[in-house]
């Protein structure tokens, strides 16, 4: 889960969120849906090593699936995203505004509703 | 029964309102020294055994002190410190492999891929366990050798049967190894000895080619010990 003690608003896109690979591995699984390791390697084009680590922390975090399959003979793992983009990013704004809510209470309040007029 | 329960009061009694405090720390250092075990890494182990230490000889001390009949519970509690910490230090060290498959959640890899319990059976005498995560890695433990599936991914078989026999080399050397150099590397070190490691790989190379190691050594790069 994104934990709010990492976010960096001066980071570009989904970086502020995650980590440079986390973000690669999960925009792939987004557009692919389902990855083996090695697609994911391909895909992402970051060597095993720097990504191995990752999808184990991910997993556990809860952001994605894998399930172990036989073919051939090979074990291979089988990636899935748990939540869509959309769902992350509703996730990730709920969390942020909590968190501005409770800290500036009804100024921010205030300032959203500001915001959503100007829309 | 009755015998050591009377001295076990009186000793009460002459620590009188400190028999609590000194028991304390007692088990205190019992379950640090479970603890310092159960770690990975070792310095983070090494400083929770020390603190053992510590909290053992505080209560021994304290003992010692605070005594007004008889001085003979400083020896009792220190050959029950003694007792109970190699008893813990064997029983781990014998089951070392237990914790590590419920901490991994491992399950046996026969079931998984017929052949490499075939395998290491032909070799050695030892349990072979994958476990699930990405990161390509495997190492032995008492009876117990330990694969991920990250490991299966990335090798062919042939590299994996040299992966394997590497393993299988460990297991045989163990049991031959002096108990406290098991224990000093157990509890002390993470990293391999390279002298062991370079034994192990001439073994996997007689049984997979060398060939097979040194292309299974190239994908994984210092990932199996």
């Amino acid at each position: 889960m994104v934990k709010i003690d990492q976010i960096n608003i001066s980071n570009d896109g989904l970086t502020k969120f995650f980590s440079p690979i986390e973000a690669a591995i999960l925009r792939a699984l987004w557009a692919e849906g389902e990855m083996t390791t090695s697609e994911l390697t391909g895909k992402t084009n970051i060597p095993l090593t720097s990504v191995a680590g990752t999808l184990d922390r991910l997993v556990k975090a809860g952001y994605t699936t894998r399930r172990t399959e036989k073919v051939n003979g090979r074990v291979r793992y089988m990636y899935e995203p748990v939540f869509t983009e959309e769902e992350a990013a509703s996730e990730i704004t709920t969390k942020i505004l909590d968190s501005l809510v409770e800290t500036f209470g009804p100024l921010a309040v205030e300032n959203f509703s500001k915001y959503s007029d100007k829309k | 029964m009755n015998l050591i329960m009377g001295d076990l009061s009186c000793y009460g009694q002459c620590l009188r309102s400190w028999a609590p405090f000194v028991a304390s720390f007692i088990i205190l250092s019992i379950a640090l020294i479970s603890i310092s075990l159960m770690l990975s890494n070792p310095r983070k182990r090494l400083r929770i055994f020390l603190f053992a230490q510590l909290s053992g000889i505080i209560a021994i001390a304290l003992t010692y002190y605070i005594m007004e009949c008889s001085e003979m519970l400083s020896l009792f509690l220190y050959s029950a410190f003694l007792a109970v910490s190699n008893l813990i230090i064997f029983g781990v060290l014998r089951y070392y492999d237990r914790i590590i498959i419920r901490k991994l959640e491992a399950k046996p890899a026969g079931r998984l891929l017929n052949w490499t319990q075939e395998f290491v059976d032909m070799l050695t005498s030892a349990k072979l366990y994958y476990f699930d995560s990405a990161i390509p890695r495997a190492f032995a433990s008492g009876k117990s050798i330990f694969i991920s599936i990250g490991l299966l991914e990335i090798l062919d078989d042939d590299e994996l049967k040299a992966v394997l026999a590497h393993e299988a080399w460990h297991i045989r050397h163990n049991s031959g190894m002096p108990f406290m150099k098991q224990l000093a590397l157990m509890a002390f070190s993470s990293s391999a000895d390279p002298k062991l490691e370079c034994m192990a790989d001439r073994f996997a190379a007689q049984i997979a080619g060398s060939e097979a190691l040194l292309s299974a050594r190239n994908k994984v790069d210092k990932v199996f010990i």
